[in-house]
Parts: structure tokens; C-alpha cells; sequence
């Protein structure tokens, strides 16, 4: 089963990672907010907290746009396999059928892996000022793979129950970038409208960028306090990853059940 | 040993002794979609080690829910699936194992070379590596892929596609073969090169087909047996070759333009059996004797009907189809 699995997660990355280009495009975004952008308000606003400059606290928080969006755009090699026939292929062969979707979300993973690292590499070489060690970069990077993988689990769901590529496509600002915007991102969420801030405290992105923030910050500018109040920061991390988990668990059962019943007629 | 057997088939119970060796036993299939659309009702047949059978019928026959069924990607609403042996309900990853399908559309991963699509195929199916690559330098040489094997298959023209799909299909040394409208789309000479392809390895493999088609010549060309599917039922079910022979050894068919009865009655009257005429529209086909039809034509313009046309031929599949459906397979 493991090999048949290695063999669907390679199938996957070489359909998506064939080329350069496919790799490098999701990348855009995130690095021009973080190389451009970031360092641009960080000048000419200068920061709201001591602990942290403001070209760090955005550049953290382009992970959380660039894995959405990373995963959401994984996503329409599966929607093609489910419009091309790729997938009956898939569904005639002699394996279990829930490692197709495993295979699916691992491939994005590694994607995810080597895109975060070039963009976490070209925001420190650009000014971005972290404090992590061993423990930090663990925070960070499971809070990486959860989002990364819930959002990948809402990608299948989308490729089986959209109607249209176009559908699929139109639907991506809504799922990768208007979190982002509520995360706590460009600004601390407890300056937004106390509605707005109640709606942003239950959204995945929200938990996992302040875990990240957490992981490679520390303290105060990491947006935990924001969300659950004043306790020990590692209690709130634990609280937050705890929300995160559930999320990630939720959306991957989710998936499974709706690739199922789309993959048994 | 592999024992096969020929299942009583009137119980709607697995035979005695199951058909391990190879081969598909179905008994009252039945399938209805979510929304109440019935697309099987109660299809039932067995298919012997080695024969080539085909699922004959018009689109919304039945055909492909049959297919679906067999191949694990439908579920049955009731009956029951045995291939090579194994229940597709409760053994469906054992029975996909002994299994290879051709798709009716292409299934083929573009972006990937043909060689690839093929060692994705060997893997999933669990083929030694020694064995994968003996078995894909045997189908890359048996069906002409030589020369393309290494390029993006999104480059290959439709025949080329079908043959990487067949070799694909039987790389993994399958007991049952799915060929799901296998040459739908195709020129002529293409098609008739992939019926050779077909025949060649099932002779040397001794694998058991299922075909589906509404091509009359590719069913009357690959299978052993057919079984011709009309609303969700098999409605007739024997060799090509005794299917004919039941409609007798001609078929006249006259365009009687709204002269039906009196030509009827022309025929009665020369002593012809006309009790088996079939009308669709202003035609009217009637099966008769070896010899009668020279008879039949000549009492007909001795008659001076109107007549638009009128023609003696050989009885086809086309003319079983219309006896059991009453409408035209091929229009």
C-alpha cells in the first residue's frame, strides 16, 4: 500500500511540478508582498510594536496567503483528472481508494515545503528579523503543514463539486486571499471592528499565522493574545493548535466523504 | 486447479462450484440512479474463460452502468458481480487486481510520456519491476509505439492514444478485459487496425472480454457472443452467427410509401410469410428464405404499388436489433 501511494503522491507532483514555472508562479504574490510591499509600509509607516519591525511581521504573514493559494491551485490538476478521466484510471486500480486523495494532499505538501523555504529564505535576505530556534521552527512548520493541508482538503472538495474549471478558479480570492486580509496579516486583529474581529478568531488562517508568528517571532507580536486573551503564550499556542487540528481534521473528513461519493456513483 | 463451470443461471445464486479461473457471472443486476432513473433492470449473463463478449445497444442502454458495475465505479442497487471469481461488492480491490479497461474516452496522463503512463499503470497494478519492463518492451513493440514511447502522450494522434491505452490496459497480464466503446471516434483503418491488435492479444493471452459497442461489424468482428442491451435489459443473447441465422437467410426491405397493407397482402397472396413483417416509418422489413426474395420482388412490381425502393440484402445485426427493440441500432 505504501508503494502504491509513493506512487500516486509522485504522479501527482509531476503533474504539477513539471516545469519551473509551475512551481515558481504561486510564488509571485507572496514574494512581491514580501520583498516589495512589506518593506515599503515598513518605511513609510513604520511599526506599531517595539518587538518586531513591520517588514517581518507582513513577511511572516505572506505564508499564509502563499499556502492557500498554493494548495487551491494543486487543486485544479485534480479538478482536470476528474474532467480528463485521469481519475477512473485512478479508481479502477486495485488499491484502496482513500490514498488518492492522500496522495493528492502529500504532493501538495512538498510543494508547499520548498515554496515556504524560498520565500522565508528571501525575506531574511531582504531585512526580515526572526528569533526562532529548534522548538520555533517546529511551531511554524506544523502549522504550516495543517493549513497546508486543510486547505488542500477544501481544494478536493472544490475539484469534485465545482461545475467549471472557470467555477473552481473564480472561487479562489474567496478561500486564499480574503483570509489572509482577517488573519492579522497587514495589521493586529484586535483593531478591527469587534465583528469583523470575532469572524477572523474562528478562521484556520487566523490561528495558523499567529503559531507561525509564534514559532518565528515570539511574544507579543504573534497575535495569540489577540485571539484568546492574556495566558501563557504557550498555552495559547497549544490552544490555538488545537483549533487548527480540528480544523484540519474536520476538512479532511470532509474530503474523504465527498470523494467518495463522487468517486462511487 | 482452476475449475470453471457454466452457472445454472435461474436461481440468481453463485453456481456450486465458482468460476475461479477466470470470467464474469452477473445475475439480476439491477441499478437506479439517485432521481429514479432506472438504467439496469434485472441483467443477468456469464462470460466463459477466454470468450470475447460484447454489450451491444444504443447510448442509455445500459451498457456503461454494466461496465461500471463490473469495474467497481458503480455501485449496484441490487444483484450480484462475480469476476474471476471475485464478488465486486465485498472483494472489489481482488477484482479490480484481475482486471485491465480500456475507457470510452481517453484516460491518459498528457503531461506524462507514454512510458510513464505505463510504469504508473505497472505500479498501481503491484507488477515486479523485471516484469513491468519485459511486458511494456513486448506491448511498446507489439502495437507500433516504438517511435513515440518517450514523448508527452497529450502529443500522440487518437490511434496511438488507443493503443498506449490497450497496452496499458493489459500490461498487468489481466483475466478480464473492459473495452468500453473502444473505437468510437476512430477513422476505419484505424479501427480495423485495433480490432487485429484485440484479436492477436486475446489469442496469445487467453483473456476473457467484455466489449461494448454500437459498431455492429466490431461486435460481429471481436466477440464470441453478444448480448444486445434495449432499456436497461439484455433482450436477446447468442453467437453472431445464430443471432442471423434466427431472422432466416434474406431480408427484403421495401419502402412501401403508405401502401404497407396492400403490399402485405400481395406478398400473402404469393404465399410468402409476411406474420413476421416489421414496419418502422414507411419501410417495412420482412425476413424470409433462402431464394424467396427474388420471388418477393418480382410479385411486388407485377403488383405495380407504389414502391420507392425495394432491395433483397443479407440480414445483419442491425435487423436482430430491430426485431427485439423495434427501433434502429445504427442510424
Amino acid at each position: 500500500m505504501l508503494s502504491q501511494l509513493m506512487t500516486l503522491y509522485r504522479r501527482r507532483l509531476r503533474l504539477l511540478a513539471g516545469s519551473p514555472r509551475e512551481l515558481l508562479v504561486p510564488l509571485t504574490t507572496p514574494l512581491l508582498f514580501a520583498l516589495v510591499i512589506a518593506p515599503a509600509l515598513n518605511d513609510s509607516l513604520g511599526s506599531f510594536n517595539p518587538k518586531i519591525n513591520y517588514m517581518t511581521f507582513v513577511s511572516v504573514a505572506t505564508v499564509v496567503l502563499l499556502v492557500p493559494l498554493n494548495a487551491l491551485f494543486t487543486g485544479i490538476s485534480v479538478f482536470a483528472d476528474r474532467e480528463h478521466g485521469g481519475l477512473r484510471e485512478l479508481l479502477a486500480a486495485p488499491l484502496p481508494r482513500w490514498l488518492v486523495p492522500l496522495g493528492n494532499v502529500l504532493a501538495t505538501l512538498t510543494i508547499t515545503a520548498f515554496q515556504v523555504v524560498v520565500l522565508m529564505l528571501a525575506a531574511v535576505a531582504r531585512g526580515a528579523t526572526l528569533h526562532t530556534d529548534a522548538i520555533g521552527l517546529l511551531w511554524f512548520a506544523v502549522a504550516t503543514v495543517l493549513l497546508a493541508a486543510t486547505v488542500a482538503a477544501i481544494a478536493e472538495v472544490l475539484a469534485f463539486r465545482a461545475r467549471s474549471q472557470e467555477e473552481y478558479v473564480g472561487i479562489i480570492p474567496a478561500i486564499a486571499i480574503v483570509p489572509w486580509f482577517f488573519a492579522g496579516s497587514l495589521f493586529p486583529i484586535d483593531v478591527l471592528p469587534k465583528g469583523l474581529a470575532g469572524v477572523a478568531k474562528v478562521l484556520p488562517s487566523t490561528h495558523a499565522l499567529a503559531l507561525m508568528r509564534h514559532g518565528l517571532v515570539g511574544g507579543s507580536p504573534s497575535g495569540l493574545q489577540a485571539i484568546w486573551g492574556n495566558h501563557s503564550e504557550t498555552a495559547l499556542a497549544a490552544a490555538s493548535l488545537a483549533v487548527l487540528a480540528g480544523f484540519t481534521a474536520l476538512l479532511i473528513g470532509v474530503a474523504m466523504q465527498v470523494f467518495r461519493r463522487s468517486a462511487l456513483q | 486447479m482452476n475449475r470453471t463451470t457454466t452457472p445454472s443461471g435461474t436461481t440468481g445464486q453463485p453456481p456450486a462450484i465458482l468460476p475461479t479461473g477466470s470470467g464474469i457471472w452477473v445475475r439480476e443486476l439491477c441499478k437506479t440512479y439517485a432521481g429514479g432513473i432506472e438504467a439496469l433492470r434485472g441483467v443477468s449473463f456469464e462470460v466463459r474463460r477466454g470468450e470475447a463478449f460484447g454489450l451491444l445497444g444504443p447510448n442509455g442502454a445500459g451498457k456503461s452502468t454494466t461496465i461500471g458495475i463490473l469495474t467497481t465505479t458503480v455501485r449496484p442497487t441490487s444483484g450480484k458481480v462475480l469476476l474471476a471469481g471475485h464478488d465486486v461488492a465485498r472483494e472489489a480491490i481482488a477484482a479490480r487486481r484481475v482486471s485491465g479497461i480500456v475507457f470510452q474516452d481517453s484516460v491518459l496522463d498528457g503531461a506524462l510520456s507514454g512510458r510513464a503512463n505505463l510504469t504508473l499503470h505497472a505500479r498501481l497494478w503491484g507488477v515486479p519491476k523485471d516484469r513491468a519492463k519485459q511486458r511494456m518492451a513486448e506491448l511498446v513493440e507489439t502495437m507500433g509505439l516504438a517511435e513515440v514511447i518517450d514523448r508527452p502522450a497529450r502529443s500522440y494522434s487518437g490511434g496511438q492514444r488507443r493503443r498506449l491505452e490497450i497496452a496499458r490496459a493489459v500490461l498487468s497480464e489481466p483475466r478480464v478485459l473492459f473495452l468500453d466503446e473502444p473505437t468510437v471516434g476512430l477513422d476505419p483503418a484505424i479501427r480495423h487496425e485495433l480490432w487485429a491488435l484485440i484479436q492477436d492479444l486475446s489469442a496469445r493471452q487467453g483473456l476473457t472480454i467484455l466489449l461494448t459497442t454500437h459498431y455492429l461489424d466490431e461486435a460481429e468482428r471481436l466477440c464470441d457472443r453478444i448480448a444486445i442491451m434495449h432499456a436497461g435489459r439484455i433482450v436477446a443473447l447468442d453467437s453472431p452467427a445464430n443471432l442471423l441465422a434466427g431472422l432466416g437467410a434474406e431480408i427484403l426491405e421495401v419502402d412501401a410509401a403508405g401502401a404497407a397493407d396492400a403490399l402485405r397482402g400481395a406478398l400473402r397472396d404469393s404465399g410468402l410469410p409476411v406474420e413476421n413483417a416489421l414496419a418502422i416509418g414507411s419501410v417495412l422489413t420482412i425476413p424470409l428464405q433462402d431464394g424467396q426474395g427474388d420471388l418477393a420482388v418480382r410479385r411486388l412490381r407485377e403488383a405495380a404499388l407504389p414502391i420507392r425502393s425495394i432491395a433483397v440484402r443479407r440480414p445483419t445485426l442491425d435487423d436482430v436489433y430491430l426485431r427485439h427493440t423495434g427501433a434502429r441500432l445504427a442510424a
